[in-house]
C-alpha cells in the first residue's frame, strides 16, 4: 500500500483520494476563521481557559491572529486523525506486548492534544472528520507501519509551523507537543525495528505537503467542516475511495 | 531516582555558567558578522535549515542561545565519543551510541559553523566513569537527552531569528527521538520507563539547565 510507504517521505505518497476533503476543510477553516475573527474583533473568548491544559501558556486575552487559528485547526485535524487511529486500534484489540503498551500511552497523549486544541479554539475548532483507517488498525504489522507514518508526519508538521506562529503562547504550546510526537515516532520505530532517529536534523514539511500526504492515505472519509460556519460548509461530498 | 540521579551529584566549578557569561559584546559582534557571512555560503552542515540572510537581524540574544545550545551539544558529543572509545557497548546500545554520537557531532559542527568566531570553545569533560559501563551509560544518556529536549524547548519562544528557530526545532525533534530511544533501551521491551512520559513536554529555563549540567560535575574547565 503506497500510503504505508516505509520511507516516510510523505512527498512520495500517491494521493489516491480524489475528493480533496481535507484541503477543502482547511480552506473553509481559513474562511470561517476569518469571518469569526472579524466578527469577534479578534477576541477569542475562552482561550485562557483552554490553555490551562498546556504548560507555560498564559494567554493574553487580546485575540489570536487568523493565521494562528488556521495552524491550530490544522494541528487539531492531525491530532483528531492520530487519536482516532489509536482509539480504533485499541478497540480492535489486535495489539500485544510493547506495541500494545505504546498504543495505550500514545492514544492518551493524542486525546489530550485534541482536548487542549479544541479548548483553545473554542467555537472556531474544526469539527472531527470521520475516518476510515482501511483496516490498518487490525493487525500489529499494519498498525506499526501506519503509526510510524502518522507520527513522523506529525513531527514534520509541527516543526514546519514553528516559524509561522505569531502568538508566543501558541508557539510554546506547539513546541510542547512537537517533541512528544518525536518521542512517539522514535518509540514505535524502535519497537518496529526501524531507525528511531534517522536524521541528525529532523526534516520539516509545510502545510500543503502534509495535507497532500494525509489525503493520500485515504483515511479521512468525510470532513467535519468548520465549526463556526458549519452550515455553509456542509454539503461536502463524502467521496468514498 | 530516575531522572534526578545525575542532577544531584556534586560539582562546584560553574564552568559553563562562567563561559556563557563571558560571551560578551565583543564576541557577539563577531558572531553577528560571522552569521552574516553565512548568508550565501551554504557552508552550514547539510540538513540544517540555518540560512541567516542578514547579520543585522541576528540579535545578540540569539547568539547567546546558539552558544548555549553548542555547549550542550559539546557535552553530548563528548559523552558518546568517550563511550565509543571505551568500547564497553555492544548490540543495540552500540548502535544507539554510534548513531546518536554522529548526530551530536553534526549538531556541534553546524552550530560552530553558524557561530564562526563567536562560537564558544569546547570545555574539557570528565564523565566520572559513566561511559565505562552499560548501566551508567544508559542512565547518563537518558538524563542528557531529556535535558537537551527541555533546553531547546525552553528557548523556542525566546529566539528572534526565524532561521535560528527553524534550526532549533529540527534539533529539538532529534533530541526527543534520542531521548525516547534510550528510554526504550532502558525499558528493554518491558513495561517500565516510558519513552514518552507525558503528553506535553516540559521546558527548562537556561539557568535551570545550566545548574543541572553543573551538578553533574562533567565539565572540568
Amino acid at each position: 500500500m503506497s500510503n504505508l510507504n516505509q520511507t516516510v517521505d510523505v512527498s512520495h505518497l500517491e494521493p489516491f483520494d480524489h475528493d480533496g476533503a481535507l484541503r477543502e476543510a482547511a480552506e473553509n477553516v481559513n474562511h470561517s476563521s476569518r469571518r469569526a475573527f472579524l466578527r469577534s474583533s479578534g477576541a477569542l473568548v475562552g482561550a485562557g481557559a483552554l490553555y490551562a491544559a498546556l504548560p507555560g501558556a498564559a494567554f493574553a486575552a487580546g485575540g489570536i491572529p487568523k493565521g494562528d487559528i488556521a495552524i491550530l485547526n490544522y494541528a487539531l485535524t492531525l491530532e483528531y486523525l492520530e487519536a482516532a487511529f489509536y482509539a480504533e486500534a485499541l478497540k480492535k484489540g489486535a495489539l500485544t506486548g510493547a506495541t500494545g503498551r505504546f498504543a495505550k500511552v500514545v492514544a492518551d497523549h493524542e486525546a489530550q492534544h485534541v482536548t487542549a486544541l479544541k479548548k483553545t479554539l473554542g467555537a472556531k475548532a474544526v469539527k472531527k472528520p470521520t475516518f476510515n483507517f482501511q483496516g490498518t488498525t487490525g493487525s500489529q504489522a499494519t498498525f506499526q507501519k501506519t503509526a510510524i507514518l502518522l507520527e513522523d508526519t506529525g513531527v514534520k508538521a509541527y516543526q514546519g509551523q514553528a516559524t509561522n506562529i505569531k502568538t508566543p503562547a501558541i508557539l510554546r504550546a506547539a513546541i510542547s507537543i512537537h517533541p512528544v510526537e518525536a518521542r512517539h515516532a522514535s518509540w514505535i520505530r524502535n519497537i518496529s525495528g526501524q531507525p528511531p532517529a534517522p536524521d541528525a536534523f529532523n526534516p520539516a514539511a509545510d502545510m500543503a505537503t502534509i495535507l497532500a500526504a494525509v489525503q493520500g492515505t485515504n483515511f479521512i472519509s468525510t470532513t467535519g467542516g468548520s465549526a463556526s460556519a458549519g452550515s455553509s460548509v456542509s454539503g461536502k461530498p463524502s467521496v468514498t475511495g | 531516582m530516575s531522572d534526578a540521579v545525575l542532577l544531584e551529584e556534586i560539582d562546584r566549578d560553574g564552568a559553563v555558567q562562567e563561559a556563557l557569561q563571558g560571551m560578551g559584546a565583543d564576541t557577539t559582534r563577531a558572531g553577528l558578522f560571522r552569521l552574516g557571512l553565512l548568508a550565501g555560503g551554504g557552508i552550514l552542515a547539510a540538513g540544517l535549515p540555518l540560512a541567516l540572510s542578514d547579520a543585522s537581524e541576528v540579535p545578540k540574544s540569539d547568539v547567546k542561545i546558539l552558544n548555549y545550545a553548542l555547549t550542550l551539544e559539546y557535552l553530548e558529543a563528548a559523552f558518546y565519543a568517550e563511550a565509543l572509545a571505551k568500547g564497553k557497548l555492544s548490540g543495540s546500545l552500540l548502535n544507539f551510541a554510534q548513531v546518536v554520537g554522529a548526530h551530536e557531532a553534526a549538531h556541534v559542527a553546524a552550530l560552530k559553523s553558524a557561530l564562526g568566531s563567536a562560537a564558544i570553545k569546547s570545555p574539557k569533560f570528565d564523565f566520572k566513569g559513566t561511559t565505562g559501563a552499560k548501566k551508567t551509560f544508559l542512565r547518563t544518556s537518558k538524563t542528557l537527552e531529556d535535558v537537551g529536549v527541555s533546553a531547546y524547548q525552553g528557548q523556542a519562544d525566546k529566539i528572534k531569528t526565524p532561521a535560528v528557530l527553524a534550526s532549533a526545532g529540527s534539533i529539538l525533534a532529534v533530541e526527543a527521538r534520542h531521548a525516547a530511544w534510550v528510554r526504550d533501551l532502558i525499558a528493554g521491551g518491558k513495561a517500565g520507563l516510558l519513552p514518552a512520559p507525558e503528553a506535553f513536554s516540559t521546558p527548562m529555563s537556561m539557568s535551570d539547565v545550566l545548574a543541572a549540567v553543573k551538578s553533574t560535575g562533567f565539565i572540568k574547565s
